[in-house]
């Protein structure tokens, strides 16, 4: 079914019976204004901490927030408390987004491509302090060391994929320091492990090792794989150069 | 003096007095300033992505060459194709002697976690150590680097493009990756690995700068080739232990 938008009538310079026809059929309206919750436009935008309204205006949801904010900019007031968008919200964090994405990445073997296609930042720095706080449990204080590596590895994978791929290799920073981020999960999950492991350098500590290093490795090649164009083809070089950035943070994590 | 061709020819010409907004000679084009920047940098710096245009394929066998030269049965020269009326080289995935960086790259990086892999095994790994193993590397590639231009340059041809030389520089980590995986894996290998990856490295180069310079030269002293060409394989030897050789002191 179309939507009826009432858009303001169209003036033909001919003036014939037609055009005459053609104005009655369409109602001349206000131009187009979103529809209202009725609470809104019954609460005065001044005073605003009226309990009655609040508890009106909530269930309207997180569109009736906007627009209510917005309609209370357009009459020339400002808008009240519970009118304005969540922090985390306003902030570009959203929560369930993260989960499903760190989620995504526990199974290496089947590859959700469709979650990781919107990059966003907030996800791995959420990873990277956990695993400095899971470094700092063990002793160690290295919360720029493992920023600057994360910086630098994905620089370098930045380089390495859009070099390979050549003309048509589209990779951009934010996604490949994203996609990066988000498969620092295993090593995280590592450093977490490695707390409970007896400390003498065994070869039980180094198999641990190379499984969340070959997880996590799996997991970023694939996913670079198929977000960007043109690396189809180089699958073996690009996860090579992950296996290399992720055996340097599980070098900081078992020595 | 004046411009005679202004765009009133009609008006007259005021002696002594220049006309606003006249040149007072025919303009010389001028190049804009990152014209000119991109013009010298790519007079140095010839166009990376042609080093990169490799597979998987091309990674493998050009392993087996520099690792074991010995066993190269083929020729050492590079396949040239016209292009646009000037002679060019092949990329990489049609012929297995152009130089590529993909491979210097991930052997240095190798050779940086391995390193601090075998740091941590004695004990002594802490993250400044592998930041200064880092700068090691770089200074032992830049040595490797300075050591074929020179070589290269004083016998009269400077014209290879330096990527080529920082790519066939970079090759001498891959056999450097193989000595410290040995000295990890055992540590009496290490005395059998450290010769036998000098050797390579050096036969290795010696090869491909015979190419490089009966390509480029201008003067063909047979003599002195072969000096410079015994001096480059002997360089290696001190050059590589002192990378080889991997502890907290950067230094030595």
């Amino acid at each position: 079914m179309t939507k009826e938008f009432a858009v303001p009538p169209v003036d033909f310079a001919g003036g014939s019976t037609a055009g005459a026809n053609f104005q009655q059929r369409r109602v001349p309206t206000a131009p187009f204004q979103p529809p209202r919750p009725s609470s809104v436009s019954s609460s005065i935008p001044f005073m605003s901490f009226d309990a009655a309204s609040a508890a009106a205006s909530t269930p309207a949801g997180p569109f009736g927030g906007t627009i209510a904010s917005s309609s209370s900019f357009g009459g020339g007031g400002y808008a009240s408390f519970e009118d304005e968008e969540p922090l985390l919200d306003e902030l570009g964090i959203r929560p369930d987004q993260i989960w499903k994405k760190t989620r995504s990445i526990l199974n290496p073997f089947r590859i959700n491509k469709t979650v990781h296609k919107d990059s966003d930042l907030s996800g791995p720095i959420f990873l990277y302090l956990a695993l400095c706080l899971f470094q700092l449990l063990a002793g160690k204080i290295q919360f720029g060391v493992i920023l600057g590596w994360v910086v630098v590895s994905s620089i370098f994978l930045y380089i390495v994929f859009n070099m390979l791929a050549g003309r048509n290799g589209n990779l951009n920073l934010h996604t490949c320091t994203s996609l990066v981020g988000y498969s620092l999960l295993p090593v995280v999950m590592l450093s977490a492990v490695s707390l409970f492991v007896p400390q003498g350098a065994g070869p039980v500590r180094f198999v641990i090792a190379a499984a969340f290093v070959l997880w996590a490795t799996r997991a970023c090649s694939n996913l670079v794989v198929s977000l960007a164009d043109g690396g189809e083809e180089h699958r073996g070089l690009i996860s090579y150069a992950c296996f290399l950035i992720y055996t340097l943070f599980t070098l900081l994590v078992i020595f | 003096m004046y411009n005679n061709m202004g765009p009133q020819p009609g008006m007259p010409m005021h002696q002594g007095i220049p006309q606003p907004g006249m040149p007072m000679h025919p303009a010389i084009p001028q190049p804009s300033p990152s014209e000119y920047v991109q013009s010298n940098i790519s007079r140095y710096f010839s166009d990376p992505q042609y080093y990169f245009q490799v597979n998987d394929q091309y990674v493998r066998n050009k392993l087996k060459i520099v690792l074991f030269p010995f066993l190269h049965r083929g020729h050492w020269t590079r396949i040239s194709e016209p292009v646009g009326g000037r002679l060019s080289y092949k990329p990489p995935i049609y012929d297995i002697n152009a130089p590529d960086l993909y491979i210097p790259l991930m052997a240095f990086g190798t050779y940086v976690v391995l390193a601090g892999l075998s740091l941590g095994l004695y004990g002594k790994f802490s993250p400044e150590a592998l930041n200064w193993l880092f700068v090691k590397g770089m200074v032992g590639w830049f040595l490797q680097v300075m050591l074929l231009k020179i070589s290269l340059l004083s016998l009269g041809s400077g014209e290879a493009p330096l990527l080529d030389i920082v790519a066939y520089a970079g090759y001498t980590f891959t056999g450097l990756c193989l000595a410290v995986l040995g000295k990890i894996i055992w540590g009496y290998s290490y005395y059998v690995l450290i010769p036998w990856t000098c050797l390579c490295t050096g036969v290795f180069l010696v090869k491909t700068m015979k190419r490089v310079l009966f390509a480029e030269a201008r003067s063909y002293d047979s003599s002195r080739h072969h000096y410079l060409l015994i001096f480059v394989a002997l360089a290696q030897f001190p050059l590589l232990i002192w990378l080889g050789n991997i502890s907290v002191n950067w230094l030595f």
